[in-house]
């Protein structure tokens, strides 16, 4: 990561205003991604034990899914939740079409690497170390946003993590599904 | 081989099943001899020959398939998607249905990612997944055609014996058994309210009433082109090539020589390495939406007024969720069986976006994306799921040159994707659409209803979801939108300047192409498109026969 870029996006999110565009937001972020790919900022490998999420990947979504999930998840099995989220998300990833998980995975860049994260998430201190209220306010901040990109971000990890987490049998009881048929 | 049983032994479904498993009649053919190829476990490189080599296996592949195959023509179809039968089917997990059978691994969406887009990609195409709904073209539809975009043939008369052959050969019929509580709340709230509604005829035969069509069908009682067309041809001498996905037509000046296909991993998700070279003396195009366009664009066919893939339609959809104080219990029983066509034609065929109001089956994983909320509120919103009814409306885009349409584009791996664009005329039809379905819903009893948007609450009155309707932003994001019916893109008109085939779906350029599927419709359709693909293909493949033989 250049010095030269470090810059322009610390004084693009020093003056909110300039966010307002989407256009440049949407160069910001797309600069952050190929940086993020010809430096090897990102690592490109998966976790072990992932077919997709690397490490950088399976950190964010550690720290997010119990935020989206608050309430869902019994309060004595978060750990044991989110770690089937995590398994199921990555099977998804796994089958999506090469250029929706590249869309995916440039979101992943654009958290995951501090550049970014900070002034793009509110969270300075790496995802191991955020608190749920600060993932809640990165997501509401997202919502929100001038950025549309920011609103695609949000909508779906909203949107994933969910889904991850419905397909098992685990999280039938919740919400009433006696489960399918036997045929 | 047994017969199905009836719907009304569902409650005993579960003793009897062990003793009766369901045949799987594609693996039986299978075992037969029928001829396939898979294309993810080639050992080499492959040539196959045919009279007609047809691109995609859904409901205008299949239907083409089984009236070429029948006329006596050596037919081979070809399928991006992974073979998948009854006996995969029967688990009904949506976790291993979904990235199977749907386009993308079920991440296809509009490009600026606002709108889902739901499309099969199976042997069988979105005929495996639908949801079975089978309504012939509407009349107002068929006559904006002709007057509007150039289609001769088509009217209502010309058509009609096409609708009643595939009704028959599909066993199409209204929903005779009772409606599910889902579907129950359209008829109650629309008597309540003396609107229009009806009931939705079925492609089914000896339908279980189960709910979970959008996963395959595991009893073989839906008639998709998986268990009736496609069985047909391979019974008649046709092979069937699955993941394989054809990369480009080969062309030379006005005629097409040749298919370039690539086989795809057991994924479906990239392609494998190996090629498949396709030779015929005619061929058809039937990706569907989206996909047949990205196949002309991929290959450079000639298209002197720069059609393909413009002009793509949605039944751009919206949606509205309702909490009744009893179990609906969403996820059970036929998935749509109840519709209003009240605000469908009130204003003309091209006057302001109507729409056609039905539900959705509501199984948890997908009912998780379309409630899709944060925390508390949303695990509140999961936990009521059997207390929940889930509206939709499909708006009628494409007959006003205001409304939105969208655009197909190649990606930089040449895969295709949609560009979208919303306009105020299809906003305005959303926002009256969510009044539309919130009236029906408190009309019907519901306690709460949320308008899915970002920025709504539930609201616990019919007098508090207006107020609340008629102040959201129409933002993208904000509205949830999406989409399971993609039409247009290779419109049909006898003006070579507005279509990319004639009437009868014949590449105005290339001389042994056609294109049978509903990428030729000129606008979106106004009701669920599968019957309009089915009707339309019969009668164009049946006409291509007579030439063929000519």
């Amino acid at each position: 990561m250049s010095e030269q870029t470090n810059n322009n996006i610390a004084l693009a999110v020093s003056r909110r205003g300039l966010l307002k565009f989407s256009l440049m937001g949407s160069a910001m972020l797309a600069t952050a991604g190929v940086t993020a790919s010809l430096t090897g900022c990102s690592s490109s490998m998966p976790q072990d034990g992932y077919k997709v999420l690397r490490k950088e990947d399976v950190a964010f979504l550690s720290a997010t899914i119990p935020v989206v999930m608050q309430g869902t998840f019994a309060a004595d099995k978060v750990a044991e939740s989110t770690l089937i989220t995590l398994k199921s998300f990555d099977h998804s990833l796994a089958h999506f079409s090469p250029e929706v998980l590249k869309l995916v995975q440039q979101l992943f860049d654009v958290l995951g690497m501090s550049i970014t994260r900070g002034p793009l998430t509110g969270v300075w201190g790496g995802w191991e170390n955020a608190s749920p209220a600060e993932v809640a306010n990165f997501l509401e901040r997202w919502k929100n946003s001038a950025i549309s990109l920011l609103n695609m971000g949000y909508g779906s990890l909203t949107q994933l993590i969910p889904m991850a987490w419905y397909g098992n049998p685990e999280a039938w009881g919740h919400c009433g599904y006696p489960g399918p048929p036997t045929i | 081989m047994r017969l199905p049983r009836p719907a009304d032994h569902l409650t005993t479904t579960q003793q009897e099943s062990t003793d009766m498993p369901v045949p799987d009649i594609f693996r039986q053919g299978m075992a037969r001899g029928w001829k396939t190829h898979d294309g993810s476990a080639l050992e080499q490189d492959l040539t196959l020959e045919a009279d007609v080599a047809i691109i995609g296996s859904g409901a205008g592949g299949g239907t083409t398939a089984e009236i070429l195959s029948a006329a006596g023509f050596k037919v081979l179809i070809i399928e991006e998607g992974p073979l998948r039968t009854s006996d995969d089917f029967a688990p009904l997990r949506e976790n291993q249905s979904y990235p199977a059978l749907y386009q993308e691994g079920l991440g296809r969406m509009s490009k600026n990612g606002a709108i889902t887009i739901l499309q099969g990609r199976a042997v069988g195409g979105t005929t495996t997944v639908n949801w079975t709904s089978s309504f012939r073209t509407p009349a107002p539809t068929l006559k904006h055609w002709a007057d509007v975009h150039g289609v001769t043939g088509h009217d209502v008369d010309s058509m009609a014996p096409w609708f009643a052959k595939m009704e028959e050969r599909l066993g199409v019929a209204k929903w005779a058994i009772p409606a599910n509580p889902n579907n129950q709340v359209i008829a109650d709230g629309c008597e309540s309210l003396g609107w229009k509604h009806d009931i939705i005829p079925r492609n089914v035969k000896g339908c279980w009433n189960l709910g979970y069509c959008g996963l395959g069908c595991p009893t073989n009682a839906k008639q998709s082109m998986l268990v009736t067309t496609i069985p047909a041809t391979l019974d008649n001498n046709g092979e069937l090539l699955y993941l394989a996905r054809v990369n480009r037509l080969l062309i030379d000046g006005s005629r097409v020589t040749g298919l370039e296909c690539v086989g795809m991993d057991e994924r479906c998700v990239a392609p494998n390495g190996r090629k498949i070279t396709v030779r015929a003396k005619h061929y058809v195009l039937s990706g569907g939406g989206i996909n047949s366009p990205a196949v002309l664009l991929r290959s450079n066919a000639p298209d002197p007024h720069q059609l393909a893939g413009k002009r793509t339609f949605l039944h751009i959809t919206n949606f509205s969720a309702a909490r009744f104080e009893q179990q609906l219990n969403p996820f059970s029983g036929a998935p749509q069986s109840v519709y209003s066509d009240h605000f469908q034609w009130h204003d003309g065929a091209a006057g302001e976006m109507s729409y056609k109001i039905e539900v959705a089956p509501m199984q948890p994983m997908f009912a998780s994306t379309v409630l899709a909320d944060v925390g508390q509120r949303a695990a509140e919103t999961m936990a009521s799921l059997p207390n929940i009814n889930f509206m939709l409306a499909l708006g009628r885009d494409g007959f006003h040159e205001q409304s939105s349409i969208g655009s197909v584009e190649l990606r930089s791996d040449g895969t295709p994707v949609l560009d979208y664009q919303m306009t105020d005329y299809s906003w305005d039809g959303i926002r009256r659409a969510w009044l539309s379905m919130a009236e029906i819903q408190f009309a019907a009893g519901a306690k709460q209803v949320w308008t899915v948007h970002a920025d709504a609450p539930w609201t616990s009155s019919w007098k508090e979801a207006q107020a609340t309707i008629n102040n959201l932003p129409l933002e993208l994001y904000r509205a949830r939108l999406g989409s399971a019916h993609v039409m247009g893109g290779c419109a049909m008109s006898e003006d070579a300047s507005m279509g990319v085939t004639d009437s009868l779906g014949r590449h105005h350029q290339l001389e042994n192409l056609s294109i049978h599927d509903g990428s030729l419709f000129p606008t979106s359709i106004g009701a669920n498109p599968q019957l309009s693909i089915y009707g339309l293909t019969a009668k164009l493949a049946t006409q291509l026969a007579e030439r063929l033989k000519a």
